[in-house]
């Protein structure tokens, strides 16, 4: 009867035991598999080439350490190398940088730990500059800006790089605009960002990022009235833009002034600018509401 | 202490014992794992090697500071990793030196015949040892985390604006007991394999690999899956799915990320993770004490 007793014991104790390890461990996997494809999107697809693959599984489960030091090692390799002279004074020593090997000590450190700010500002403040690795650069600031959702900066140094070492204004100002819409960003993000994708020939984008970021703010949060201006002021465009392409479809001319696109009758009048200065259309046909004298410009 | 263990008989509720003065009194099952855990416990602290172990420990907290000041940016998240691989790494150390080699030399020195000899069995001294380690390791963890604690909250006093917006003190005490049940796991299939080795070496041999297996085996999954190059195993999903339900899946239990950059950490996944260590190590024990029951101790 007592072996019975204990033998039942073990039984139910087993099945329990298992459930509980098949339960959890199921669950925990499933999970697991959904983030890591998750975690593989936001790493641009890198972990599936071999060297990092093989970096991960060395470092195991101290990724962040070895990260921290690949950034010090690549901070290192960039630091200036001093030399002590006969007469005690000390002299600096050119020296020819490895800038390939620092971009793959960041893309490696990136690798372990895609979240740290140390790897993209260094790479921000070397690659485009010294090494002209923008396009580098970009992948680690968007690596990044994938990884950490609460931080404005990658995506502004992004917007920066596109802005003035690939002159994409309008790239530019579409990633200022995201930028802007993480909280806590500073507001002049989005002005920057409006008038660059304004620039760049994006101004409808603009209007739809502006307007969604608005969404979350109340009337009292900074810089709120700074975006509604600006919102108005593309708006502006937006709709002096549409008839001047529709009088030049017209006239195989750009209007020679705002004004020509009510008297012609492609509209009944003309837009608020929230800026009170008039808006004013250059010979090449582009509207701006900030260059009231834009023709004389040209 | 083991000299309390003196039969004399059996009864209902648990065994008869004779003390060291010749009083006659019961014992049961708990309070013999309780005994071997205990004795355990004071032979581990007696030990130099913990305490050459715990001083290490202490060092490289007492360096979280500085090697975090090593930083211009993200400081919290490198004291938080460092604090949290000290755990660890002391961790392993502890097993895998101090754990595995007092399990050795109870075999070698033969101790292990003055406590079979008493009314013990093979299962409770197996059980009353992983409680005794069990307890080593939460001294050793308890204190180096609240050195790491201490240089986090210091960190955060000196440097608040380089601390990560989320942290959170829950979230970081979360981390530092997912990084106990990692262990916990190590140390249970460190038991497993002394208890079918031969030879202490080959017990720690096999379970390092354990170890690298468990910490590595979602890296191992995506490699099968995604890497065309990957050999013989190339695609062999399936493979690596029955190696995860064999070995710990130790990857799970590193929340060092999650804690370093203040991430959301689910009570609910926490649960499951507690169920998935506290059923897997009831299993691997079950399979150690039946394997030890088989193991020729002369």
């Amino acid at each position: 009867m007592k072996c019975r007793v204990r033998v039942a014991g073990i039984v139910i104790l087993s099945i329990f035991l298992f459930s509980a390890y098949f339960i959890s461990y199921n669950a925990l996997f499933i999970k697991k598999k959904e983030v890591a494809s998750e975690a593989m999107d936001k790493a641009g697809g890198v972990l599936v080439s071999l060297p990092p693959t093989v970096l991960r599984f060395l470092a195991g489960e101290f990724k962040g350490l070895v990260a921290d030091y690949l950034v010090l090692e690549a901070g290192a390799q960039m630091g200036t190398y001093v030399r002590r002279t006969v007469d005690g004074k000390y002299e600096v020593i050119d020296k020819e940088l490895d800038w390939h090997e620092i971009h793959q000590l960041f893309v490696a450190s990136q690798v372990l730990d895609p979240s740290f700010q140390q790897t993209y500002l260094l790479a921000q403040g070397s690659l485009p500059w010294e090494a002209g690795l923008v396009n580098e650069t970009q992948k680690i600031l968007q690596t990044a800006a994938l990884n950490r959702p609460w931080d404005w900066q990658p995506l502004q140094l992004k917007g920066f790089n596109y802005y003035f070492f690939l002159k994409n204004f309008g790239e530019a100002g579409k990633i200022f605009l995201e930028a802007a819409k993480i909280p806590n960003a500073p507001s002049y993000l989005a002005i920057l960002g409006a008038r660059l994708a304004l620039q760049g020939g994006e101004t409808e984008a603009a209007i739809f990022l502006l307007q969604s970021m608005l969404q979350g703010k109340s009337e009292d949060d900074p810089g709120y009235e700074d975006i509604v201006q600006r919102l108005n002021a593309l708006k502006g465009t937006l709709v002096l833009t549409k008839a001047a392409k529709q009088y030049e479809n017209h006239y195989d001319h750009p209007p020679p002034s705002v004004s020509h696109l009510v008297t012609s009758g492609f509209l009944s009048k003309l837009p608020k600018n929230p800026y009170n200065v008039a808006y004013c259309i250059d010979t090449a046909g582009t509207v701006h509401f900030d260059k009231p004298n834009c023709r004389d410009a040209n | 202490m083991l000299n309390n263990l003196q039969a004399t008989g059996g009864s209902k509720q648990g065994m008869k014992v004779k003390g060291t003065e010749g009083t006659v009194y019961t014992i049961d099952f708990y309070e013999k794992l309780w005994l071997l855990a205990h004795s355990t416990f004071i032979e581990g602290v007696r030990h130099r090697a913990l305490w050459a172990i715990v001083v290490l420990s202490i060092l490289l907290t007492m360096t979280n500071i500085f090697v975090a000041e090593l930083f211009s940016w993200d400081l919290g998240k490198v004291s938080v990793e460092f604090g949290l691989s000290a755990i660890a790494f002391t961790g392993l150390l502890l097993i895998f030196f101090l754990g595995m080699k007092l399990l050795a030399d109870d075999l070698e020195k033969q101790h292990i015949h003055m406590i079979m000899a008493r009314p013990v069995k093979g299962w409770h001294y197996i059980v009353g040892k992983f409680f005794g380690f069990t307890f080593i390791l939460l001294l050793a963890s308890g204190i180096i985390s609240i050195g790491t604690a201490l240089s986090m909250q210091y960190l955060i006093w000196q440097f608040p604006a380089y601390i990560p917006p989320n942290f959170s003190w829950l979230t970081y005490l979360m981390a530092i007991t997912c990084q106990l049940m990692l262990l916990l796991m190590v140390l249970a299939v460190s038991f497993l394999c002394y208890s079918f080795a031969s030879q202490p070496f080959v017990a720690l041999l096999l379970s390092v690999s354990s170890y690298l297996v468990g910490q590595n085996m979602e890296l191992l999954r995506r490699v099968v899956r995604e890497n065309a190059y990957a050999g013989v195993v190339a695609g062999q999903e399936w493979l690596v799915l029955a190696l995860s339900w064999i070995f710990p899946n130790l990857s799970l239990f590193d929340k060092k990320y999650v804690a370093a950059y203040g991430l959301p950490f689910s009570g609910q996944e926490f649960f499951l993770l507690f169920l998935y260590c506290v059923s897997y190590c009831a299993i691997v024990l079950f399979f150690t004490a039946l394997l030890f029951n088989r193991k020729e101790l002369l």
